[in-house]
């Protein structure tokens, strides 16, 4: 069974509001394949906290702002 | 698929189909002799045919995604890769121990060698067979 993080995240959603940049021009921008860009957007793969704050500062927010804690995860 | 991937998988395959080849060859040479000391023209063969095949897969796949093989992995890749690594030296601790322990029982130095080398190649195959399905599941 593959193991959900509880760590839940909005970057498809911010990726799409930011004149839809693709998922290889984000990998791209803070240094990660398109292939995790994906893994993080389907929840299976929780970023680094340096990743993370790399992908907040892509759209200008904070990391609250685009990741989020679910209690019901596997933590 | 990444380009890791399909390396991963394409190592998997080469190092499982000489492997399989060495044992083949290995049954062969026990079958014919009571006792099969290490045959060096044996190894030199599987290393040469490890390192010739190794080098077409990752050129052809090089080829095919340029941009891709130049890129190093990412810290998911990297993570991927060094879990699966650990997990092999498991298993290449696993079939040393063993090795020994038969050698224990047996005193048998040529076995011993070659259950070695076999668990090196085992280590080798579920190394690269664990970095390939966890690349494929996104973990």
């Amino acid at each position: 069974m593959t193991r959900v993080p509880p760590i839940t995240n909005r970057v498809r959603a911010l990726r799409e509001a930011h004149g839809d940049m693709s998922q290889a021009a984000l990998g791209e921008a803070i240094g990660v394949t398109r292939h995790t860009i994906i893994a993080i957007e389907q929840g299976r793969y929780s970023p680094s906290l340096e990743s993370a704050f790399r992908i907040a500062r892509v759209f200008g927010i904070g990391v609250e702002d685009v990741f989020g804690w679910n209690p019901d995860g596997n933590a | 698929m990444s380009f890791r991937e399909k390396s991963a998988w394409a190592m998997a395959l080469v190092t499982g189909i000489a492997g399989l080849w060495y044992l083949n060859k290995l049954i062969v040479l026990a079958a014919g002799a009571d006792a099969t000391p290490a045959p060096l023209g044996l190894l030199l063969r599987y290393v040469i045919i490890i390192v010739i095949a190794s080098v077409v897969a990752q050129v052809t796949l090089a080829v095919m995604a340029p941009g891709e093989a130049e890129v190093p992995a990412d810290e998911r890749e990297r993570r991927v890769l060094a879990r699966a690594g650990a997990q092999a030296g498991d298993v290449l601790a696993f079939g040393l121990l063993v090795s020994m322990g038969w050698f224990l029982f047996e005193r048998d130095g040529n076995l011993l060698f070659h259950m070695a080398f076999f668990s090196l190649i085992m280590a080798q195959i579920v190394d690269y067979l664990l970095q390939a399905v966890r690349l494929r599941r996104g973990e």
